[in-house]
């Protein structure tokens, strides 16, 4: 791209918690802002603009306006990337999408349930085509910072297709099973460098599944390790329930 | 000892849109040097920032001074490679592999069955019998594609259907309106084929779904499995052996392969 | 050759006399129930009594990542990197992972010499030490034994007290010159047995390897293997690695980094364009074994896992590696006995 390409970021049902995290690159910030053009960005500015080149989208969908919002967005850029775990599997949000909706609906919002349409919480790609995605809760800030360097030099990023325990294991990490904890890694697509077991944390899944996962498999790791069914279920669905229940992506 | 990993700067300095999806790249070496590869043998391409990735030599090294690679835009690396221009460089490691052994071909009558891009390594066997026909007995090629929009080198093809001295058949899976040629599979050709069967070398390229149908139907032909030599597709990383990527069995495609003398197969369960 | 005895209250001042010649390189704690070597700096956290490492010490000769070059996209050119000898001393190496290293000799040595690996691999000295079997070592059912001292420079044999040590080299004599011990003259206790084998027959291997293709035991362990790849990163006889180019965020230099790969994970086998070539996790877990028994092995005469225990106890699923060739054994018995 000869010009600076015009980056527009936006927010939908997330916590936020990925464009603060976004503001911590520090250094590594600067140099990215020397790439690219801002022209739209819903916390630090306010004039809204036509067109761009990148959107970074993050949050899920899970309401009819943010539909309408997303297809706007799809609309006006010619890349879009989802950003963290709600945009791109739904994220914890996603976990409502296997309670009935008035229990969602009375818990998030009480007295005026009825006032507040609310949908399953979607990731972008069940509802327009999403170019790019960096993933993790929050999104991990390697990825993005690879993507983007991509995107500037207009490239495809690469996208690893293995776990986490690969990368965990590059690292030469205890591994955290030998200290009683269960962990996702080993179907958790890698990317993060194994950010939390290197900090002795278990991985909760949050970058999505390999492509194939053994969830069978999986189940009877965590089983083995002292989960119920039960149990098991519900730890794996924690970020992944919509790959796992089938929901589009 | 030699550095393995380590490319040499190399120049494209030609390139030609062949079908929608390939273009043909061609390369000069420093120096104008000649990359001294046997048909069939392949080069790591690589691109500072995107990656390397193994292509195999089209052009005979008959022709001198540069070497010619027939690339498809399927990933990373090849969509960043076809916005390329003349005059930009590109690093070049090998050649790499076992190619197609000239010697055990001469004298005999040559069969090509090319599947698509297939017809990209295995054009540089043909080349190689053109260009020392005397020494060869027929050249009987079969091409298959899906669409005619997608056959390849096609000002090539022009010549061989004119070349007395080769016997070219094409047929594509589904032809547009204004096709006039064959269609249907490449099997399809095989049982009319007039065959000196003992003497004929026949090589199969193309993608992995075409190899077993096509070796079913040389061998109701009657075509002996020792005539027979193909060139497979494997994920080649470093090209020397190391990094265990290109593995069918315990035969590694880097080395041993791509190109492989059909009996040897025999024993490698996972190469079809 | 002599032997000496170096007893457990001396062992600090022997690692600070090593330590005078080289750098060393030991066996530490890493976490709460885990080994890694490390490199010495304070000889009294260094555990010569330990069950096995994280890795092995393959770590220094092939980095877990490592630069293959450096380059420029401002100006399109690359530098090499420097590759120095690691050039220390490998203290409480177990028997089996020095026949691993042995292995890796012989893969970058054969066919293709790669200076990388046989640079770093340069000046490396080797002081062994005996091994308690614990539940997942099996290295005596592939001919390598706790006291087995083959390839040390020297080796520490575990007698009451301390060690017997003795050097096998001229390397190790100068290792072990100027430092203070009295001769040891009673014999070396036999090591511990072990708690599980591999039951191939003598010369066998092979024989059971052709016949092992078809075995269900591939699909039942796909059924539990999840494919995350850790039983090859922890291997010390694997060595298949990925190369990627990463490039900086000001977008005008980078570098060409390998890492260490798993045939276990789906996309070690995926081309452009979107094929993989061992689609099911019965076919990877094939693969894997097979490396272990047969591929390289029929080339060498020589099995190419060295039994110790590592994947086993890695995999979160317990998969067995052990368990697998004493099914494939079994098998390949009852069908070359059993009347037809
Ligand atoms: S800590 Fe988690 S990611 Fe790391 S090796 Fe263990 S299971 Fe895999
Ligand atoms: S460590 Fe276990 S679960 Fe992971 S790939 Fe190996 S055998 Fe499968
Ligand atoms: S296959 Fe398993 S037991 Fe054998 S050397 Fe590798 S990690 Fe050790
Ligand atoms: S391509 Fe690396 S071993 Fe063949």
């Amino acid at each position: 791209m000869a010009n600076k390409p015009r980056v527009a970021i936006f927010d939908f049902t997330g916590c936020e918690g990925c464009e603060l995290n976004k503001l911590n690159f520090e250094n590594e910030l600067l140099d990215i802002l020397a790439h690219v053009d801002i022209v739209e960005w819903r916390e630090a500015m306010d004039d809204r603009v036509d067109e761009y080149d990148i959107a970074f989208v993050e949050g899920s969908l899970s309401t009819p306006d943010c539909i309408e919002r997303i297809h706007e967005v799809r609309r006006k850029c010619k890349v879009l990337v989802s950003l963290g775990s709600c945009a791109t599997l739904g994220g914890i949000n996603a976990m409502k999408n296997i309670q009935p909706i008035e229990e969602v609906r009375e818990e998030g919002y009480g007295e005026d349930k009825y006032l507040f349409p609310t949908l399953p919480a979607l990731p972008l790609s069940a509802v327009v085509k999403v170019d790019y995605e960096v993933r993790g809760c929050p999104m991990t800030q390697i990825e993005f910072l690879k993507l983007f360097t991509a995107l500037v030099r207009g490239q495809e990023p690469v996208k690893p297709d293995y776990a986490v325990c690969v990368e965990c294991k590059l690292k030469e990490n205890e591994c955290v099973y030998e200290k009683g904890m269960i962990c996702l890694g080993p179907v958790t697509v890698a990317g993060c460098d194994a950010h939390c077991p290197s900090f002795g944390q278990y991985c909760t899944g949050c970058r999505g599944l390999v492509t194939d996962a053994n969830i069978a498999g999986m189940e009877e790791i965590l089983v083995k390790h002292g989960l119920s069914v039960d149990e098991a279920r519900k730890r794996l669905q924690l970020y992944n329930v919509n790959q796992l229940e089938g929901v589009q992506r | 000892m030699k550095d393995l990993y380590f490319p040499v700067m190399a120049e494209i300095t030609g390139v030609k849109q062949l079908s929608p999806m390939e273009k043909l790249f061609e390369i000069t070496l420093p120096g104008g040097v000649d990359l001294e590869h046997d048909p069939g043998q392949f080069v790591e391409l690589s691109l500072f920032g995107v990656g390397e990735a193994p292509f195999s030599v089209s052009s005979s090294p008959t022709r001198k001074g540069t070497f010619e690679l027939g690339i498809r835009n399927v990933g990373m690396l090849t969509d960043v490679l076809h916005r390329m221009e003349a005059g930009e460089k590109v690093g070049i490691r090998g050649p790499f592999g076992s190619g197609f052994n000239v010697d055990d071909f001469k004298g005999k009558d040559v069969m090509i069955v090319a599947g698509g891009i297939g017809l990209v390594p295995v054009r540089s066997l043909i080349n190689y019998v053109l260009d020392n026909r005397d020494d060869f007995g027929r050249l009987i090629i079969l091409y298959g594609s899906k669409t005619d929009k997608d056959l390849l080198f096609t000002d090539e093809l022009q010549q061989w259907t004119d070349d007395p001295k080769v016997e070219y058949h094409v047929t594509v899976d589904s032809g547009s309106d204004d096709w006039t040629g064959n269609t249907g599979v490449i099997t399809t050709m095989i049982p009319g084929l007039d065959l000196d069967l003992e003497n004929t070398k026949c090589v199969i390229v193309g993608p992995p779904i075409m190899y077993r149908f096509v070796l079913l139907s040389l061998n109701s032909k009657g075509m002996p499995e020792e005539n027979i030599y193909m060139s497979l597709e494997r994920r080649m990383k470093c090209g020397v052996g190391k990094c265990g990527h290109c593995q069918i069995n315990s035969s590694y495609v880097c080395q041993d392969g791509p190109v492989y003398h059909y009996p040897d197969l025999a024993d490698l369960q996972e190469a079809l | 050759m002599t032997r000496f005895l170096l007893t457990e209250d001396k062992v600090i001042t022997f690692i600070e006399h090593l330590q005078k010649q080289k750098n060393v390189f030991a066996p530490h704690k890493r976490g709460t129930n885990s080994f890694a070597f490390e490199q010495v700096s304070d000889p009294a956290s260094v555990m010569l009594d330990y069950t096995r490492t994280l890795h092995s010490v393959k770590k220094y000769f092939m980095p877990p990542r490592e630069q293959l070059l450096s380059f420029s996209l401002t100006d399109n050119s690359f530098a090499e990197p420097t590759v120095d000898p690691v050039d220390a001393i490998f203290l409480g190496v177990h028997s089996y992972d020095l026949q691993a290293v042995f292995k890796l000799d012989h893969n970058f040595s054969e066919g293709n010499p790669e200076k990388n690996y046989l640079k770093r691999r340069e000046g490396a000295l080797f002081v062994g030490v005996t091994f308690a079997p614990d539940q997942w070592h099996f290295s005596g059912s592939v001919g390598i034994n706790p006291n087995d001292a083959d390839g040390f420079d020297v080796f520490l044999f575990a007698v009451e007290n301390g060690y017997a040590v003795e050097a096998f080299t001229p390397a190790g004599e100068s290792l072990l010159s100027g430092f203070e011990m009295s001769e040891f003259n009673s014999d070396i206790p036999a090591a511990a047995d072990f708690n599980q084998h591999i039951y191939v027959p003598q010369g066998k291997l092979s024989e059971v390897f052709d016949n092992a293709w078809d075995n269900e035991v591939w699909e039942e362990t796909s059924k539990e293997c999840v494919g995350c790849g850790t039983c090859n990163m922890v291997c010390p006889t694997c060595y298949c690695f990925n190369v990627e180019d990463g490039v900086d965020v000001t977008a005008t230099v980078g570098q060409r980094e390998r890492h260490w790969d798993a045939c276990m994970t789906r996309d070690f086998s995926e081309v452009a364009g979107g094929e993989v070539f061992r689609e099911e996790l019965a076919a990877r877990q094939r693969h894997r074994v097979y490396r272990k028994f047969k591929y390289i092995s029929d080339k060498t005469g020589q099995p190419w896992c060295v039994g110790c225990g590592r994947c086993t106890a890695s995999c979160s699923a317990k998969i067995s590696i052990v368990n697998i060739v004493n099914k494939l054994v079994q098998d390949h018995e009852q069908a070359t006995v059993a009347p037809v």
